[in-house]
């Protein structure tokens, strides 16, 4: 989507599937998993690397759009 | 605020609002042949209007995965029809030092020394029995693509010079994940599960990993009994919704 997108660290499991993500510009984000993650199974722990798109409507949300390997 | 929905490709479709993508769905098939589909909108209108070109174009029935505690989420499919389906546990399991030991005449081989061809037909021999019953589309861990069968990542109980028993696990990073546990159909009940699922938490917590986790289909009574009496609690659940 046309959000911007941060590279970041997840700090937080939330209630509500969200996650609180640190991402590298020191801004915290609330943050829902993509579709196709979910779909995929794709899990997200704390302290994991995520790419983040930002939402153009509410910056302090986002999606985790992917999961980095380390 | 308005958008207006293009399709993009065969299998993917984008809301445009003001200018800008505000929202993506896509629909992809499983290897059991079903159609999945996910939806990312930033809003209810350019959710509800990526649904509605995506389900006049595709043939029902329509299927998705969404965590059961993201409750606006699972409103919006609902919102367009989509119903429960199944329910799959998430469970987190404890690793730790202590082992379960396997009922007597039952030996646990360690990960990555199982003989390839014999672990090999044990898995085919699983798989036609889980494929006889409950189908191999109801198995939380092998719906998306049939794992490759890597010796490394099986521990493997062996009775009488038989393989009758395996646990596989993925190895990801700091919390291994848990694929799949399973015993021939006349051995089962005897404590080989309990003594397989003992050795590889056993295992991760020796490499100084504190939990593995497994997916569960909430009517596999054996696997829930299993991974709760080792301690295992429910972190979350993943809910597959229908449209038919």
């Amino acid at each position: 989507m046309d959000g911007i997108q941060f590279e970041g660290t997840v700090v937080e499991c939330l209630r509500n599937a969200t996650f609180r993500v640190e991402l590298v510009n020191g801004h915290k984000v609330l943050a829902h998993i993509s579709g196709k993650m979910r779909k995929n199974y794709i899990k997200v722990l704390p302290e994991d690397r995520v790419l983040v798109e930002v939402s153009p409507y509410d910056l302090t949300r986002g999606r985790i759009l992917f999961r980095y390997r380390n | 605020m308005d958008s207006v929905v293009t399709q993009v490709s065969e299998r993917h479709w984008h809301a445009l609002g003001d200018d800008r993508v505000v929202g993506r769905g896509e629909a992809s098939r499983r290897p059991d042949g079903r159609l999945f589909l996910s939806i990312d909108a930033w809003q209810e209108t350019a959710f509800d209007r990526l649904a509605g070109a995506m389900l006049t174009q595709l043939p029902k029935p329509l299927y998705t995965v969404v965590d059961e505690a993201d409750l606006d989420l699972l409103t919006s499919w609902e919102r367009i029809g989509f119903a429960p389906r199944r329910r799959e546990w998430e469970y987190v399991v404890p690793t730790g030092p202590g082992a379960a030991p396997p009922p007597a005449g039952v030996t646990i081989i360690a990960a990555g020394e199982a003989d390839e061809g014999r672990l090999r037909a044990l898995d085919q021999d699983i798989r036609d029995e889980v494929e006889a019953t409950v189908g191999w589309h109801n198995m939380p861990a092998e719906v998306l693509v049939r794992p490759l069968l890597d010796p490394a990542a099986f521990t493997v109980a062996e009775r009488s010079g038989d393989y009758v028993g395996l646990v596989r696990v993925a190895p990801l990073p700091r919390q291994p994940r848990i694929g799949l546990i399973a015993v021939r159909k006349d051995l089962r009940r005897r404590g080989i599960a309990r003594a397989l699922l003992a050795e590889v938490l056993r295992s991760a917590h020796r490499r100084g990993i504190a939990t593995a986790s497994a997916d569960v289909h909430q009517s596999n009574a054996a696997a829930v009994a299993l991974f709760e009496g080792a301690g295992a609690r429910r972190a979350g659940s993943n809910l597959e919704l229908v449209l038919r």
